[in-house]
């Protein structure tokens, strides 16, 4: 997976996230608004008519953490979830 | 953060189930349904060399056509994005090319149905071809779709209220799907989908229960439905891991 940072400051990040759609992306800017220091999260596609722009770009704000660490925190609830659900899955399953 | 999630089957076949998850949000579920129509990869078939085409339709029609037909995709693992599978065809007419007909050089790659017509021959013509099946995702064409009708609702709960008036003529209220009525689990259809059958001259109040979804999910026979619930959620995990993987860079 690519990453292009296309904008960054302590507690703001704008980043690129190649290849993604919203199957993936809204499903990470709701695990990054669990979070408790994410003030902000937003993602934005663009359709493929605008100017050249097609991936999706990922916003974050934060309050007292780096963004790229609640990124991360986020990446790592999102394998969490899926893994429960996997599991509450099979379980329902052998049952 | 520890997620507890609850699943729990209401029907369950082969191709078609219902089940039910409790504690999942929104953007979760719909990234779960999202994963099983676009990025669980099948097999179709992509590529058809024609040895011999006397039929009616032109040699691309039928090359669309065998590349609708559902084939079983082997378990997660065994094959790679590039690998491919020959599957041939010789029917000569009078009578029907079924998918049946295709003869696969991989038992784990074969149609999933037997029944599917793929073009009526006439007297005198034929049809031979071989054709190549590849991996790919819903997302770059509908062939590679696993799942076929996959959907979610709220769970709704029933709570029986007063007894209607004595003068009053009940009305006929829908509803789809799976309610909740005392903690058990019952499909609408149990009762034509009018909750006035099931609970005569009763006024009856419906609420979605937050949090809980009851998935439908129906597969074209490429895998068991609940193979595809769990490759999706596959997908969006190793996406994840991907992605914790980037950052950490």
């Amino acid at each position: 997976m690519e990453l292009r940072v296309t904008e960054s400051s302590e507690n703001e990040l704008s980043i690129e996230i190649v290849g993604e759609d919203h199957t993936f992306m809204n499903v990470l800017k709701g695990a990054l608004l669990e979070h408790e220091d994410v003030t902000a999260a937003t993602y934005d596609m663009n359709p493929e008519q605008s100017g050249g722009q097609t991936e999706p770009i990922l916003t974050i704000k934060t309050d007292g953490v780096d963004p790229l660490d609640a990124l991360e925190d986020a990446a790592g609830d999102v394998r969490e979830k899926a893994g429960a659900f996997r599991d509450a899955f099979e379980a329902a399953k052998a049952a | 953060m520890t997620e507890a999630y609850d699943v729990e089957f209401v029907e369950r076949g082969d191709r078609n189930i219902r089940f039910l998850v409790r504690g999942v949000t929104p953007a979760f579920a719909n990234g779960i349904r999202r994963a099983m129509v676009a990025d669980v990869p099948t097999m179709a078939i992509d590529e058809v060399r024609f040895i011999e085409n006397s039929s009616v339709m032109f040699d691309e029609q039928l090359a669309l056509r065998l590349g609708l037909v559902p084939l079983t995709t082997p378990p997660e693992g065994e094959f790679a994005e590039d690998d491919v599978v020959t599957l041939s065809i010789d029917v000569e007419g009078p009578g029907t090319a079924y998918s049946g007909d295709l003869v696969t050089s991989d038992d784990l790659v074969r149609p999933a149905d037997e029944n599917v017509p793929i073009i009526k021959l006439k007297d005198g013509q034929r049809l031979e071809a071989e054709a190549d099946a590849v991996l790919d995702r819903g997302k770059d064409h509908a062939k590679h779709q696993g799942g076929v009708a996959v959907g979610y609702r709220h769970l709704q709960r029933v709570t029986v209220g007063e007894d209607i008036s004595e003068f009053e003529e009940q009305e006929a209220q829908i509803i789809r799907g799976v309610i909740e009525d005392d903690g058990e689990l019952v499909l609408t259809s149990e009762f034509d989908h009018d909750l006035s059958e099931r609970y005569p001259g009763k006024e009856v109040h419906v609420e979605d229960v937050p949090g809980a979804f009851v998935f439908h999910v129906e597969t074209d026979g490429s895998f068991d439905a609940t193979d595809l619930v769990t490759r999706a959620v596959d997908t969006i995990d190793s996406r994840a891991a991907d992605l914790e993987e980037a950052v950490q860079l």
